[in-house]
């Protein structure tokens, strides 16, 4: 069961990397200060690094939202096939929802499922997940508003050819960072998960929790590789859809969002990159001129968060009950991880 | 304890907020100064105004340094045990 549990966690550390490869690299693409698969294929290695530099963001994940004293391996895995499915959901229908939040949204869904309301930490869920899901792409809306309209008076007078070759370089190194800061935070929600998983087995104390070292690699690894893979679905809703960018705005927007992820990371809040880099693209356009966001499509976009966190918890409470049908063992989760691998083979094929 | 609790957390979340406004900010500005820096730089050379064109470069230089310095410095403190 640890087995399928762990493997379907990294499944998903995939399915995120594949997800959020649009916020790290849509504004560098849509800008044209980098082509598409140079920016994946440095986000996919960033993302990498990224994940070895602090396990805070894994520490909270695994300790702060639900009683670890609770959750069993099949909790886990619920939790974790109700946090993909609606990741594939919303991949489908090309909306930047939150992975972060979906997986947090399923294992409380899960743990509520298998033991009633005091499963969840409600506390935790409120000081580290919704305050911080709140204020994060506010934050980077007012970071990206005030930084691009301070920007926009000093290259004001200078030759428009000579701002764009300027921040088209910048771009590329602030993408870097954006990516560097995906790291330190996605992939840390998988460690935390697998980490969670390994001491419902027994394989570690609740008390001495700690992120085991393969673990670290083993996320970071299927983190880069779902990066490597792509989604370009998104990339498109967010390089062009809320605004028409010019290379400052994008500069702008990323620096705001790695500086938020960053800030956040040495916080240990597990945030969503996908709100903040999405609220930095929105600050970034309105910091220039309000009209210029189309603010109906970062309506749906907020509409996609807002069911994010409740959809993939119900589904996840569903996936519990389903595997409870086939009783204790492990032909439940067997049957739903086969029909899993199926799904995400007809996603792969629908992609290429 | 609840109060006292809360206060905590708003206050944490508070200095993550203005801690990312503001490196956004100086490096969004910093970056802006450099690419001005260099573009002046060039149209004052091109003019034959080299002590000018010098006096831009080094802001661009400086700008660029203060960029790579507090990118280098929010990785170190994020990698920082507390």
């Amino acid at each position: 069961m640890l087995v399928i549990v762990v493997l379907t966690a990294l499944a998903f550390d995939f399915t995120n990397g594949f997800h959020d490869t649009a916020n790290v690299v849509a504004t560098s693409i849509s800008t044209r200060a980098i082509g598409p698969r140079r920016a994946i294929g440095m986000a996919s290695v960033l993302n990498f690094v990224g994940a070895f530099i602090s396990l805070k963001v894994a520490d909270t994940v695994g300790q702060g939202f639900v009683d670890t004293h609770l959750v069993t391996t099949t909790v886990v895995f619920a939790g974790l096939v109700g946090a993909i499915a609606w990741n594939l959901i919303t991949w489908y229908f090309g909306l930047p929802s939150s992975s972060s939040h979906a997986m947090i949204g399923g294992l409380v869904g899960a743990v509520i499922a298998a033991s009633g309301w005091g499963g969840a930490n409600g506390h935790g869920l409120l000081t580290k997940l919704i305050l911080p899901a709140l204020v994060s792409p506010l934050v980077a809306f007012l970071a990206a508003g005030i930084a691009v309209v301070i920007v926009y008076r000093i290259i004001g007078r200078v030759r428009p050819g000579a701002v764009n070759r300027g921040f088209r370089l910048g771009q590329v190194v602030s993408s870097a960072l954006l990516a560097l800061s995906h790291g330190t935070n996605d992939a840390q929600k998988t460690m935390g998960v697998i980490t969670l998983a390994l001491v419902a087995s027994g394989k570690l104390s609740a008390q001495h929790f700690h992120v085991p070292l393969w673990v670290v690699i083993a996320a970071a690894s299927a983190i880069s590789l779902g990066t490597f893979s792509g989604g370009w679905r998104i990339i498109k809703t967010l390089g062009t859809k809320i605004i028409a960018m010019d290379p400052a705005q994008g500069f702008v927007a990323q620096t705001a969002g790695a500086a938020v992820i960053l800030a956040a990371s040495r916080g240990g809040y597990p945030l969503s990159t996908t709100h903040v880099i999405s609220g930095g693209i929105t600050g970034a356009g309105a910091g220039k001129r309000l009209s210029a966001v189309r603010w109906g499509v970062a309506g749906e976009i907020v509409t996609a968060w807002v069911l994010t966190l409740p959809c993939a918890a119900l589904m996840a409470a569903l996936i519990y009950g389903v595997v409870h049908l086939f009783g204790g063992g492990d032909a439940g989760p067997l049957v739903l991880s086969g029909l899993m691998l199926l799904v995400l083979a007809a996603v792969f094929r629908r992609r290429r | 304890m609840t109060v006292l609790l809360a206060a905590g957390t708003a206050g944490t979340i508070l200095k993550v907020a203005y801690s990312a406004v503001i490196a956004s900010v100086l490096i969004s500005v910093a970056f802006a100064l450099a690419v001005l820096g260099f573009a002046r730089s060039a149209d004052m050379r091109r003019v034959d105004r080299h002590v000018a064109a010098s006096v831009y470069t080094t802001l661009a230089v400086c700008a660029l340094v203060l960029c790579a310095a507090a990118a280098v410095y929010g990785v170190i403190l994020v990698g920082q045990k507390s």
